[in-house]
């Protein structure tokens, strides 16, 4: 439950899932319903709602864990639509892109990507050039890009 | 056994005159993701255009398009899938899918499994096998990428579905076959008739294993994009005289299914299952099946 806590905090949000239904195996996180976890054996390969995983000490949320973020974090960007559609193709925001910007926004924070229909896109880390134009002003950690991506 | 003049034959002595076709793609929005998005109209602003499947309730073809359907914002935030027409058949024919214990028994890639659970609402449980481990990471993906919260996912063989030790209310069958040339343009090359009656051996397999699994009055949904009719209308008219199942009347679109083949009476109830030819679609097969009751 800590990485998910901590990663969680890191956008000005505070997780509240109930440990009970979380559950970790080979250091993958996944959310399961009562229902679920009762028919849930030890050598499932995926179970429930994939939170995300730790690996080499560091957490990668899943898409799952960004949505459940959503609601509750104070960091977002809201981009237009040429921006949103080049952050899901791997590149980095600049200032011009975004439409508005929510939560702290100083550098290195951590801010979640959501397109003008309110729908979470990934997150990315903020460089500290919101004010310059032509700058990097989001680094991007994960888009939903990355869906094709790792497939391929 | 093989090669197109022969498979073209016997599809003519089963009354169908082959032609080529050229099925159109199809999109399957997710219902419970896509909820007051007004998805088609987003679409279209994409420039993709789009043609409601007259017979599916979720099924779209997908016309003109500026952009690849594949990798729109849209269908990364699970919107939508990507589905064959004739694909997104078997999982409606189930009857009250809500909060039932599902077995998708041959579930990877994931098309249908993400399907059931839309139409479940993510209210019930389903498990997913699939026995090619390579699979499983791409049904996963599938999984999270359209939210589902509900689903279960273990690498085993379907026909070590019993080993689980649960009672199934409802049994995804789209057992593995041998396609059909739609789908596949050098699928004359490749098959031979041996190639499906091994195919059709192992449906059997799984087909008996699934009912050692299946709840009282539970109900088996058995598909196939094959147009072989010893993967499909033989292999029913096997279970029903060897499983005590019944087959249940499905309203769908599709022919009924082959109650002669190949000079072979079948049982007449086997007209009750649906196979369609390719022409809007690829081929397909489907039917509904059901325990026999004690006194039957």
């Amino acid at each position: 439950m800590k990485p998910l806590t901590v990663f969680g905090s890191r956008f000005g949000g505070r997780v509240a899932l109930n440990p009970e239904f979380v559950l970790e195996r080979a250091q993958r996180y996944y959310l399961l319903n009562p229902t679920l976890r009762k028919v849930t054996r030890a050598d499932f390969f995926y179970a429930g709602f994939y939170l995300g995983k730790v690996k080499n000490g560091i957490f990668f949320p899943s898409f799952n864990f960004l949505n459940i973020l959503a609601p509750i974090a104070a960091n977002k960007v809201v981009l237009d639509r040429k921006a949103a559609w080049l952050f899901i193709c791997g590149r980095d925001i600049f200032r011009k892109g975004i439409v508005k910007l929510m939560g702290s926004q100083q550098r290195g924070d951590y801010t979640l990507v959501m397109n003008e229909f309110g729908e979470c896109l990934g997150f990315g880390v903020v460089t500290g050039n919101l004010e310059e134009d032509g700058k990097v002003a989001i680094r991007n950690v994960l888009d939903v890009g990355d869906f094709l991506r790792r497939e391929f | 056994m093989s090669g197109k003049e022969f498979f073209v034959n016997r599809y003519r002595q089963l009354g169908w005159r082959f032609r080529e076709v050229e099925p159109r793609q199809a999109i399957r929005l997710n219902q419970a993701n896509a909820k007051g998005k007004n998805l088609p109209e987003r679409l279209e602003g994409l420039g993709v255009e789009l043609e409601k499947v007259p017979f599916l309730v979720s099924g779209y073809w997908v016309g003109k398009t500026r952009v690849s359907v594949g990798a729109t914002a849209e269908y990364l935030l699970g919107l939508y899938s990507i589905q064959e027409t004739a694909a997104q058949i078997p999982a409606t024919l189930f009857t009250a899918l809500k909060g039932k214990t599902v077995l998708d028994a041959c579930a990877a890639p994931g098309g249908k499994t993400n399907q059931l659970a839309d139409l479940m609402n993510n209210c019930g449980t389903i498990v997913a096998l699939d026995v090619n481990k390579d699979r499983l990471a791409a049904l996963a993906n599938h999984l999270e990428r359209c939210h589902v919260r509900c689903c279960v996912v273990y690498g085993l063989d379907a026909r070590r579905s019993s080993g689980l030790n649960l009672k199934f209310g409802r049994i995804l069958l789209d057992v593995p076959c041998s396609g059909n040339f739609a789908a596949d343009p050098q699928w004359f090359s490749r098959r031979t008739l041996e190639d499906v009656e091994r195919n059709a051996a192992v449906q059997r397999e799984i087909l008996a294993e699934a009912v050692k699994c299946l709840a009282p009055n539970g109900e088996i949904v058995y598909s196939t994009c094959s147009l072989e009719p010893e993967e499909d209308e033989l292999n029913i008219d096997w279970a029903i005289r060897n499983l005590r199942l019944q087959i249940q009347v499905v309203d769908c679109y599709g022919d009924d299914g082959l109650t002669e083949v190949f000079g072979r009476k079948l049982d007449a109830s086997v007209a009750r299952c649906k196979r369609i030819w390719p022409d809007k679609t690829q081929g397909f097969f489907a039917c509904k099946l059901k325990k026999k009751e004690e006194s039957q």
